[in-house]
């Protein structure tokens, strides 16, 4: 289980070497750089965004590739992005096929989409799948913003019973993963999102008590902190790895108090609107959801996050646009019309609701006069192909944003046929500012394509 | 023969032999006739070094052996059956890829026939599951568990007296082996600590009534004051050697109360400490000694009203003490090092709030007004608190830095039940508390294993039955090692059951395991069911906790899960069953006789939960009556099933739909084993009402089992899942059993669970058998030494 923990570390102190050295090394180093470093250009920002269960394909990949070509319908949904928008075609996750394991297409979808690694099939001894890249790409920004990733979906995952074909929930429910061992939890309640990034605006003013509270806070961490470094040492290696888990945790924790200091207002950031739980209805769910990543990468309290429309294999009904079945229940069609047009409806459904979430990005001005999407790197898609076929190659993936200047959108890019989806990956990575790294998962190289 | 087919009969194979750690003298009828050529193969009779190795040397040994080491992996070195099972986690890995022939790789010229593949699988997967129950068999080891959020909840109310659900907005704990009580599968991400430290907060600030801390900090050190005399800044401190001042000018806005402080601590030297003066404007406000030391500075506190301006705050050292020439060299010079001066206020209220009931619980001593008993409270009141929240005696150094941390708090001046609350806080999230620790042991000479303490003893018992932390029963008990006496144990689990947290047992295994948890996100379609709301959601979860619930507290017989002819329903779910004669909101107990249904299979909630939100899925139900009563999981379908167009269109009702597909010999084999178990609960629709047709077609619920058995009505077929007692039984003890030690079970698991069964079988089947001999049995009891913990 050590190799990959070394790999982040090592990756980690790479990128402290970098931040140190930037003063004396200037003129050495790669020209984005030093531009951000002379005119303060805006932070980069990276998202993801997963459905489950595949789409409908025929309504997806567009005929004809390059900067003509005719949207098919379910992408005509971002007609109004298209100049925002690289179609991806024909990239592979190897890594969620059986390869020997046998059956759980959708537990490996959703755990290998950003790990493009393996998960090892177990039902809940030695969780293990790998480092996904947008932890990657958090450990990068370590320490600047608040939060180094913000996890978020609508769905709160299994209650009981089991996921997927032998394969821990743990799998089917998690896209992130900070250790190829420890998934990141994520939030699914607007306000707790709301409140974990500006505070609880209820409560009464405490500006006089906060400072105070802090220090009490730092000290009962720190405390505890000595109570886990203590029992580290006298526990076996599975139990170890729980307390590593809690160190890291309180370190993380600690750093975010550290952060709230400073912390970020709301203030003169327009039309937020204060969520007030989960709502019953989807699609505000969604929305409000995602109010709250643009709200994060707004105020700059953090520059990576994932957001999981629905857990894998969801079985959701979508009675308010005429589909009372099953999502999943729905996506083995067999080939029937009826089937696979209400597939195409819930397809169009969560399109139009990252339409909405193009439309917020591009609506926030960045101090330079650019707007937040032409600094974001937003990946859309899903880890199955088709949800009959349960295949993983020739997957549905779109890139929105412009990168900060270093996409060329607008463009339909049909890639060779197993083309890794990491390679992708491991281009955005790069074009993120983040240290070089040589592999992601079952990467074979990069994207070369999709450059400005 | 088809090569899914084989794959899938396999697979079956594979599952019923080693999976469901099933007795085997006692071979289900129903594999028998499925496969019976492979069946009828005698494993004992194969022998590795004439049967096997042969196998390994044509197909396998020229990439993974002595030459050749492909991934990795040679089988080369493995002579004995005694080896194999020493490599089992290869050897499974091997029996896996033969299985699924994806090894030998297509390519490789020579193939095994589909019966040496069979043969070399299944003669593994037995080699490696082979147990001798006679000796010290392996207890396992459960790795450390966080509490999960229903713990949590009920932890807080045991400890701290408030019950208000703080694990509200947790994130969900993932499921593992169908529980989410599963320590390898508990994780603790970022995000979940962060509440954890909003929740001690929120707990303790709801127990304990302590007037507010003091706002408005200010804080000074380094370069931020200003020396005068023999003040030299090093770093964020100020040294004096010789008598000297620090001072910082700060600007008071609000009128009030301030305090003002410094921290320090001096080098001793002469027979008074140093002395410092605290001033305002240059005017002196207080003198004090500072006895502190580096380790442990002294904090000194002085109130004073002020009126908004600008001041100078100082503190100087006054006694400076320097005689080189003495011959102790601890004697030569005395220093004074301030670390910060901190002006804090306007202070908002002097006035303690009224004590809270809770607080008067857990705040059992009063320190005098002046603090100078402070230390003997704060232990005595942390220690009880601790003892309970690490449940097991604590250290006293351990209770020190609990206690540390609170004298700080009340050293600045704040309230001694501020410091409670903080020091709580502390002890809240603590890995002692948040984990359910089970500290290593060295065993007995020449053994593996160890017992648990009484104490870590007592808290799985009091997780398995309550969900919660033991209470003080429990606790006496194990401080005085007398948890294992006699009957002890027995009285023990007697009385946890009787007492109203039992119903947590309930609420979750059965939640969990009859999975009424689930109902709660599901949907069914409104347009075809308009009849389910939030009531009749609610009115299922209930019926089948008490159905669950009314089996413990009569003793009655695990079986009556099959057939139990009695239930719980209010008005609102009898009309949902078409029974009359029960009116209002309350839960009443209704004998099932001249009535289609009996045990838990034709409970709403199962039938309801196994359903898609239009229809009902017979494949669904008959999976779940494998999974969750006998026992023996289908294996998952084949990866790559094939495209279903190849087959033309299904037409006709479901099951004449559900008879094409499984024409499709991928497919087969495994269904038949899943369908005719839920076409037998057609009768009853996607929540669980009962009906004659669907749609246009008659309902059919006749169906044949594998085995050759016929039934016609839901009750034939329950009768013929009544003779599957001992399966039955050792399905929910397989899953009792997970629950109880929070982890999968192992193949060494096997001893525990005959152990089981057959206790059950010898005391028909009671429910109090199963959890005791649960409570009993090695893996609950004992732990495996960490040296064989890699």
């Amino acid at each position: 289980m050590n190799s990959q923990g070394h790999i982040s570390r090592r990756t980690v102190l790479r990128g402290l070497g970098t931040a140190m050295a930037l003063p004396m090394l200037e003129a050495m180093l790669p020209r984005s750089v030093v531009t951000a470093a002379e005119v303060a250009a805006p932070a980069k920002r990276m998202a993801f965004v997963y459905v489950p269960n595949g789409v409908n394909m025929a309504d997806w990949t567009p005929k004809d590739t390059g900067s003509t070509f005719e949207l098919p319908e379910i992408l005509r949904t971002f007609e109004a992005h298209r100049d925002d928008m690289l179609v991806l075609s024909g990239l592979t996750l190897d890594k969620a096929r059986a390869n020997g394991d046998g059956a759980g297409d959708h537990a490996r979808a959703l755990s290998s989409f950003l790990t493009c690694s393996q998960a090892r099939k177990t039902h809940g001894a030695d969780i293990k799948v790998g480092v996904s890249i947008d932890q990657v790409a958090a450990q990068h920004i370590g320490q600047t913003t608040k939060f180094s990733s913000l996890e978020i979906g609508c769905d709160a995952g299994a209650q009981a019973g089991n996921c997927d074909s032998g394969y821990s929930c743990a799998y089917s429910h998690n896209i992130a993963w900070r250790t190829e061992s420890s998934p990141v939890a994520k939030e699914i309640n607007p306000r707790s999102v709301f409140e974990r990034l500006f505070g609880d605006p209820k409560a009464p003013a405490q500006d006089l008590a906060k400072a105070q509270q802090f220090r009490f806070r730092r000290s009962v961490l720190d405390l505890v902190l000595q109570d886990a470094s203590q029992l580290h040492k006298k526990l076996g290696s599975t139990d170890r790895r729980k307390m590593d888990e809690y160190l890291n945790a309180v370190r993380e924790v600690e750093h975010r108090i550290h952060r709230a200091e400073h912390a970020t207002t709301v203030a003169g950031i327009e039309n937020v609107e204060i969520p007030t739980g989960i709502p019953k209805d989807y699609q505000t769910h969604i929305r409000l959801m995602a109010d709250m990543l643009v709200l994060a990468f707004q105020t700059d309290s953090t520059r990576v996050s994932t957001f999981v429309f629905a857990g894998e294999g969801s079985n959701r009904s979508y009675p308010f646009i005429g589909v009372p079945e099953g999502h999943h229940d729905l996506s083995h069609h067999g080939n029937d019309a009826g089937k696979k047009e209400k597939i195409k409806q819930i397809n169009l459904f969560h399109a139009r609701q990252l339409a909405y979430l193009i439309e917020r990005m591009k609506g926030v001005r960045e101090a330079d006069g650019s707007t937040l999407l032409d600094n974001t790197m937003l990946v859309y898609g899903s880890g199955i192909g088709d949800g009959d076929a349960h295949n993983h190659d020739n997957l549905p993936v779109l890139l929105f944003g412009k990168g900060g200047g270093t996409l060329k959108p607008g463009r339909h890019l049909q890639f060779e046929k197993e083309t890794p989806l990491a390679n992708l990956y491991l281009s955005m990575l790069d074009k993120f500012g983040a240290p070089p790294v040589e592999k992601h998962g079952d990467s074979t190289g990069k994207l070369l394509e999709i450059d400005a | 023969m088809d090569r899914w087919l084989t794959f899938c009969m396999g697979m079956w194979l594979c599952a019923t032999s080693m999976l469901a750690l099933q007795a085997e003298d006692k071979p289900k009828k129903s594999a028998a006739d499925v496969l019976d050529a492979a069946s009828k193969v005698d494993l004992t009779l194969i022998k590795f070094d004439t049967d096997i190795i042969p196998l390994l040397e044509a197909h396998c040994y020229s990439c993974h052996g002595d030459k050749r080491k492909k991934g990795g992996i040679s089988l080369t070195k493995y002579k004995t059956d005694h080896s194999v099972l020493e490599g089992r986690k290869l050897w499974e890995r091997v029996a896996a890829m033969v299985r699924s022939g994806e090894m030998p790789p297509k390519d490789f010229g020579d193939q095994p026939t589909p019966e040496d593949r069979e043969l070399l699988a299944s003669w593994i997967e037995d080699a490696i599951n082979r147990i001798d129950c006679s000796v010290q068999f392996d207890p396992g080891r459960v790795t450390i568990r966080r509490l999960n959020r229903f713990e949590y909840n009920n932890t807080i109310r045991d400890l701290v007296g408030v019950d208000f659900q703080p694990a509200a907005d947790f994130p969900t704990d993932d499921i593992g082996y169908g529980f989410d009580n599963i320590g390898d599968v508990l994780s603790l991400p970022a995000l979940l600590f962060e509440k954890y430290l909003a929740a001690a907060e929120k707990i303790t600030e709801q127990a304990i009534a302590a007037k507010p801390l003091t706002g408005g900090f200010a804080g000074y050190n380094g370069s931020k004051l200003t020396g005068d005399g023999a003040a030299n800044n090093e770093g964020e401190s100020w040294m004096m050697t010789s008598n000297g001042t620090v001072s910082v000018k700060h600007t008071v806005t609000e009128p009030g109360n301030y305090i003002v402080r410094v921290r320090g601590y001096e080098h001793h030297a002469g027979n008074e400490f140093a002395r410092v003066s605290l001033s305002l404007d240059d005017k002196e406000l207080t003198q004090a000694n500072v006895p502190g030391t580096s380790s442990k500075p002294s904090v000194v506190n002085h109130v004073v009203k002020l009126e908004p301006g600008d001041y100078k705050f100082g503190a100087s050292f006054l006694n400076d003490f320097y005689k080189p020439d003495d011959p102790n060299p601890q004697n030569r010079d005395r220093n004074l090092v301030v670390l910060g001066l901190e002006i804090q206020g306007p202070i908002l209220t002097t006035e303690q709030p009224p004590p809270t009931e809770i607080q008067k619980k857990l705040l059992f001593r009063q320190p005098k007004a002046d603090l100078s008993d402070a230390r003997d409270c704060a232990t005595d009141i942390l220690g009880r608190f601790t003892r309970r929240a690490f449940r097991r005696p604590v250290s006293r150094e351990e209770l020190d830095t609990y206690v540390a941390l609170a004298e700080s708090v009340w050293q600045e001046g704040e309230s001694f039940e501020l410091a409670m609350q903080i020091a709580m806080q502390s002890v809240l999230i603590s890995p002692n508390f948040l984990f359910r620790m089970e500290q290593d042991q060295e065993p007995a000479p020449g053994q593996t294993v160890y017992a648990l303490t009484e104490h870590e003893l007592a808290t799985r018992l009091s997780y398995f039955l309550w969900s919660s932390m033991p209470d003080d029963e429990l606790t006496q008990l194990a401080d005085q090692h007398a948890l294992r006496n006699g009957t002890t144990l027995r009285d023990q689990v007697q009385r946890m059951l009787r007492d109203p947290k039992a119903q947590s047992f309930v609420e979750s295994f059965t939640g969990q395991w009859l999975q009424t948890r689930s109902l709660k996100a599901l949907a069914p379609d409104p347009k075809l069911f308009p009849e389910f709301d939030d009531e009749l959601r609610d009115a299922m979860r209930r019926e089948t906790e008490l159905f669950f619930s009314a089996l413990l507290t009569e003793d009655r017989s695990l079986l009556d899960i099959i057939d139990g002819k009695f239930t719980f329903v209010n008005e609102r779910l009898a009309k949902h069953y078409g029974m009359p004669g029960v009116k209002g909101p309350e839960f009443q107990r209704v004998t099932l006789d001249g009535v289609q249904r009996a045990g838990v299979l034709t409970q709403a909630t199962v039938l309801t939960v196994t359903s898609n939100p239009t229809r009902t899925s017979p494949v669904k139900r008959g999976k779940w009556v494998l999974d969750n009563i006998l026992g023996t999981p289908p294996p998952p379908p084949p990866p790559n099933i094939p495209e279903l167009e190849s087959q033309g269109t299904l037409t006709g009702s479901l099951r004449e739909r559900m008879v094409q597909h499984r024409e499709n010999p991928s497919c087969a084999s495994c269904h038949a084993r899943m369908d005719p178990l839920g076409f037998g609960f057609e009768n009853f629709d996607a929540i669980g009402g009962w009906r004659t047709k669907d749609g246009e077609f008659a309902v059919d619920p006749a169906g044949e089992l594998p085995s050759g058995e016929r039934f016609d009505t839901p009750q034939e077929l329950r009768a013929i899942l009544r003779q599957q007692q001992t399966q039955v039984a050792r399905c929910v003890a397989e899953k009792m059993l997970t629950y109880a030690v929070g982890r999968g079970l192992e193949y060494y698991d096997k001893c525990a669970v005959d152990t089981i069964v057959n206790r059950m079988e010898q005391n028909q089947y009671r429910m109090s058998t199963l959890i005791l001999s649960i409570v009993e049995s090695e893996p609950f009891q004992k732990r495996r030494a960490k040296r064989g913990d890699q």
